[in-house]
């Protein structure tokens, strides 16, 4: 048998190395061949899923620890960056990234007391501070008197650049996330974080500190997935309370973390890639049917991929060495 | 044993109360520096939730832990912990999709403090030191119990502790492997750690203790050589009864 040396047993070998950086150049070239909008917009959807659940994956993926409400930082990413470039006249990038500090400064203080609470009880919390946020925004004009968030009435940006652009700041974003979660996966903090979803009594026994560890986790996935809020607020040049805030975007990104395998580098850029690839020809054909049908194939697919499909398929190659 | 000897570990009037219930009553203890000190009594008579109280698990109710004279009680676990004392648990608890020297590192990195390549090394030693470097690729969820056992220690031994408390580390093990077992507790003292041992194998308790402790229904009962317990009335009343007293 081989012996992998130690430290090395999970780094990627050159090959796949070179596979990612030649995806990465292709996908830069693309818009230069491809002018077809519907192309690269569904291209830019499909980063924007990966970017997604990759945020959900460093966190919940690798901790174990079911956060139900990042609708809530995706949200405040969007209001931020839209109130920001509205009535601040900030630059769209550095709005985006102020978005993103906005939501760290929410997280921390929300992660402090909930990422105490075990199972359920922190996918309970994280879900009711996701609605309570929504609810804010909805009601603070009309309860403060001011015009600020304008409520239910939402908030339109500046006419934003075409999609090729949008399709660049995906892209970078995506690939920014996937470098981070690689070097997480390697670094002291992942280790901590697999050490905390496997058994986290026995991590804080042998000196992890889980709660700032935790914390950072969420801060990370908190910050992303508000910057990706930003960016998709300009895409759509129109927000409300009900869109932004909506379970909606928590469910896509657990269901897209779950597909292709939590706690995986693959795992969001698989479930992320087929979830969308599959919604929009069905959505096309069966305009009022679709849902029901993606539900179907998610269910084989769980059912069959228990640890989704790159969980599942590791699995397999594990227990093929016979180690 | 002699009164020369450092203290590093001291305990003050500890209890500890789950509601009514006193779980632990105003313990006092001491152990010394590179001593092997047995806890030792019924069920339910409060050994693991001293050693709970000892690593900052829970809180105590009263009294204080001191640590190298430092007062501890109250601090997190992982603070204990990065201080010098590690604690095996009863229930083994490995990270089960990680390999064996994985779970090893861990407590390298953080109990113990090292950066990343320096822990790798230090985990090559300790599992070599315990007898599990052939299977240090192994996810630790296939190996077998002995080897989860050491696998527990190795993880306490890696963090760096000076103190190491051992619950039922021995437990589910059979004759050979608890001989085994002691011949390595002996080593981990060769390398200068102090250990306390809650073992229900009386045997194996009473061979490697330098002194014993004796707990029933949360108060000490008896303290000595593993002679001097044995021959105690009140252990003797407290194990099989007053008819044998």
């Amino acid at each position: 048998m081989i012996q992998t040396p130690p430290g090395r047993a999970f780094t990627l070998p050159r090959k796949a190395v070179l596979l990612a950086a030649a995806v990465f150049v292709t996908l830069i070239l693309v818009p230069a061949f491809c002018h077809q909008g519907y192309a690269l917009r569904l291209m830019g959807m499909i980063f924007m899923g990966i970017a997604l659940a990759s945020c959900w994956n460093i966190m919940s993926g690798y901790t174990g620890y079911i956060d139900f409400g990042p609708a809530a930082y995706f949200g405040i990413g969007a209001y931020a960056t839209a109130l920001l470039m509205v009535r601040g006249g900030v630059p769209f990038f550095l709005s985006i990234v102020l978005g993103g500090v906005v939501a760290v400064a929410f997280a921390v203080p929300v992660g402090l007391p909930t990422l105490r609470l075990r199972g359920a009880y922190f996918a309970i919390a994280t879900f009711a501070f996701a609605e309570a946020t929504r609810q804010a925004v909805l009601e603070w004009d009309r309860v403060l008197g001011v015009n600020f968030f304008q409520g239910s009435h939402g908030i339109t940006l500046p006419i934003g650049p075409t999609h090729q652009f949008f399709y660049y700041t995906f892209l970078v974003i995506m690939t920014v996330l996937f470098v981070i979660t690689y070097l997480v996966e390697r670094s002291r903090m992942g280790y901590a974080l697999k050490a905390i979803h496997e058994a986290e009594d026995a991590a804080e026994l042998i000196g992890v500190n889980t709660l700032k560890i935790k914390i950072y986790a969420y801060a990370i996935s908190a910050f992303f997935t508000a910057v990706i809020g930003g960016v998709d607020a300009y895409w759509l040049t129109y927000i409300t309370p009900n869109d932004v805030f909506s379970v909606h975007i928590t469910i896509k990104m657990v269901i897209m973390c779950l597909l292709g395998g939590m706690g995986t580098l693959l795992g969001p850029v698989v479930g992320a890639s087929f979830l969308t690839l599959i919604s929009e020809p069905l959505w096309a054909r069966f305009p009022y049917d679709y849902l029901i049908i993606i539900g179907v194939i998610i269910v084989l697919v769980i059912v069959a991929m228990p640890k989704g499909i790159v969980g599942t398929l590791l699995e397999w190659k594990v227990d093929s060495r016979g180690t | 044993m002699g009164p020369e000897q450092n203290i590093i570990l001291e305990g003050r009037g500890v209890s500890r109360y789950f509601g009514a219930l006193a779980a632990l009553s105003g313990i006092d203890f001491s152990l010394y520096e590179g001593e092997i000190l047995g806890l030792i009594g019924p069920n339910g008579s409060g050994k693991t939730t001293l050693f709970n109280v000892i690593v900052g698990v829970c809180r105590p109710s009263e009294g204080k832990v001191f640590f190298e004279g430092r007062d501890i009680s109250g601090m997190s676990p992982h603070r204990i912990c990065q201080m010098g004392i590690a604690k095996t648990s009863q229930i083994v608890q490995p990270f089960t999709r990680m390999t064996v020297a994985e779970n090893v590192l861990v407590g390298a990195m953080y109990g113990g403090g090292l950066p990343q390549k320096e822990a790798w090394e230090k985990t090559r030693e300790i599992l070599a030191f315990v007898n599990l470097d052939k299977v240090m690729n192994t996810p630790s969820g296939k190996i077998s119990i002995p080897e989860r056992r050491r696998l527990e220690l190795a993880r306490a031994l890696a963090t760096s502790a000076k103190v190491i408390l051992l619950d039922e580390n021995m437990a589910g093990l059979n004759p050979n492997e608890i001989e085994e077992a002691l011949d390595l507790l002996r080593a981990i003292r060769e390398r200068g750690v102090t250990l306390m041992v809650v073992e229900h194998i009386m045997r194996a308790v009473m061979g490697i203790s330098d002194r014993m402790i004796v707990f029933n229904y949360g108060e000490k009962i008896a303290e000595g050589t593993p002679r001097e317990v044995a021959e105690n009335p009140s252990v003797i009343r407290a194990y099989l009864g007053d008819k044998y007293a």
